[in-house]
């Protein structure tokens, strides 16, 4: 297990922040896409329809950004080459926060997290830069994700926090008698 | 692994269309990412991998992804793997199951693997539970773990994979854990690039019946030390390890089985020899 990196504490360059970025988007469009396949499986289609949309909201994003890439030639990083926060990219998703009866609120939870997540990778990556365009750039993805974090917000106060039986199952996966 | 010519594919150009019929949460999502991940960055061709398994809900993986593979009987997964190599030595063989599978119907299958050094890269999926069949414990369920079907705990000391690989002769022996999907990549590379019989033990929680194991992203942590090559400084190493270590403890320099020079084996010839008249 490598040592979690200090964050962005060394400024990006163009096409590091780029390639930062678009792996930030692909990866999220494909995790979201698999929650809601497995909670589709699960029966939990309330949830597996929510993941859907927000697998298309990041697939939005990574066009954006890879229109803005246009001809610039991204760095080819290996995974563990890449410059996070944590471990793992901003808007991976922490399985042990999935669960199979997850409820509306709990998946947008999850999401809200990941926007924030984001949002505060792309602003640190705004206030270490040393070049104005990079800063720029920067300070645009990061609103681009507090907007993702204002519908979140928005999304989850539709939703009534889940109850303290919210995983209880009448026919549990336990079934030995 | 085998010298190929490498090829640029995505991570996602190794899963199948098949979908995993895991459970939401399970750390196997985060490993087959691992996998398809160390195959796009090696640039293996898919033709040119096989992923074969035993059985039990890890050993369901070969199904998800976009290569060659085979879902064998139980505990066998390692003799099937040997036998591809031998017979293909040109491809990448990726052994794939769970603890279960891996410690308790296959242990001795494992011992032997190890003593061999065929170049093949056996993944475990260690969860200290028997999934599939509802949550019995495992060889790795620790003695205290309290269930339903285990009331008060099993009693019986734990086997230890990594000591057991080492004893054994593995060529390469490391841990992973599933939450750490770029970290477990670099440590699948390394396992598939070094020659011989690699040995990678991921933790890989199952959040339906060890709930408990999501705790684990909270207790793993660096090895505070280098991978070493020195075999009994990585046994004294990992007996005084709590299990949560994460990272290469050991990497051989042992000479992989190979098919003994000149000695001519052709496996359809000489199945044609025994059978034919």
């Amino acid at each position: 297990m490598r040592e979690k990196s200090e964050s962005v504490s060394a400024p990006f360059s163009m096409a590091e922040l780029l390639a930062h970025a678009l792996t930030i988007e692909l990866e999220a469009v494909q995790s979201y896409r698999e929650l809601a396949q497995q909670m589709q499986q699960c029966g939990n289609d309330e949830v597996a329809e929510l993941f859907d949309r927000m697998s298309a909201l990041e697939a939005e994003h990574a066009a954006k950004i890879r229109r803005t890439a246009g001809a610039i030639e991204l760095p080819e990083l290996a995974p563990w080459e890449y410059r996070w926060p944590g471990l793992e990219s901003p808007e991976n998703i922490d399985l042990a926060g999935v669960h199979y009866l997850m409820t509306p609120y709990q998946a947008l939870q999850l999401a809200l997290d990941n926007e924030n997540n984001a949002m505060a990778f792309f602003e640190a990556a705004a206030n270490t830069s040393t070049d104005d365009r990079v800063r720029a750039l920067a300070q645009e993805f990061a609103d681009d994700e507090r907007q993702h974090v204002a519908w979140m917000q928005d999304w989850l106060s539709k939703y009534t926090p889940p109850g303290d039986d919210w995983d209880y199952d009448p026919d549990p996966p336990v079934a030995i008698d | 692994m085998s010298a190929q010519t490498p090829c640029k594919l995505k991570a996602s150009d190794y899963k199948s269309d098949t979908k995993p019929v895991w459970c939401p949460g399970c750390g196997d999502f985060h490993v087959l990412l691992s996998l398809s991940k160390a195959a796009a960055e090696i640039g293996l061709q898919p033709e040119k991998i096989a992923v074969i398994s035993g059985i039990g809900c890890s050993s369901r993986i070969p199904a998800y992804m976009n290569c060659y593979g085979f879902h064998g009987i139980h505990g066998r997964a390692l003799p099937l793997a040997t036998g591809v190599k031998v017979a293909r030595p040109d491809l990448t063989v990726i052994c794939a199951g769970g603890d279960g599978d891996g410690f308790s119907i296959g242990g001795n299958h494992l011992l032997h693997a190890c003593r061999r050094n065929i170049d093949i890269t056996y993944v475990v999926m260690d969860n200290e539970v028997y999934g599939m069949t509802k949550g019995q414990p495992s060889p790795t369920t620790a003695p205290d773990w309290d269930s339903k079907i285990a009331p008060g705990g099993i009693g019986i000391s734990p086997f230890y994979p990594l000591v057991i690989a080492l004893a054994s002769g593995a060529n390469f022996v490391a841990r992973a854990f599933s939450g750490d999907p770029n970290g477990t990549t670099q440590i699948l590379v390394d396992a598939i690039r070094h020659p011989g019989f690699s040995f990678v033990q991921i933790l890989s929680p199952c959040v339906t019946f060890r709930p408990d194991q999501r705790d684990w992203k909270k207790q793993v942590h660096a090895a505070p030390v280098k991978p070493t090559s020195d075999a009994s400084q990585a046994a004294r190493r990992v007996m005084t390890d709590d299990g949560f270590n994460i990272g290469v403890l050991y990497k051989g320099s042992r000479d992989p089985y190979q098919q003994h020079v000149g000695h001519d084996i052709r496996f359809d010839r000489d199945i044609d020899e025994e059978f034919l008249p």
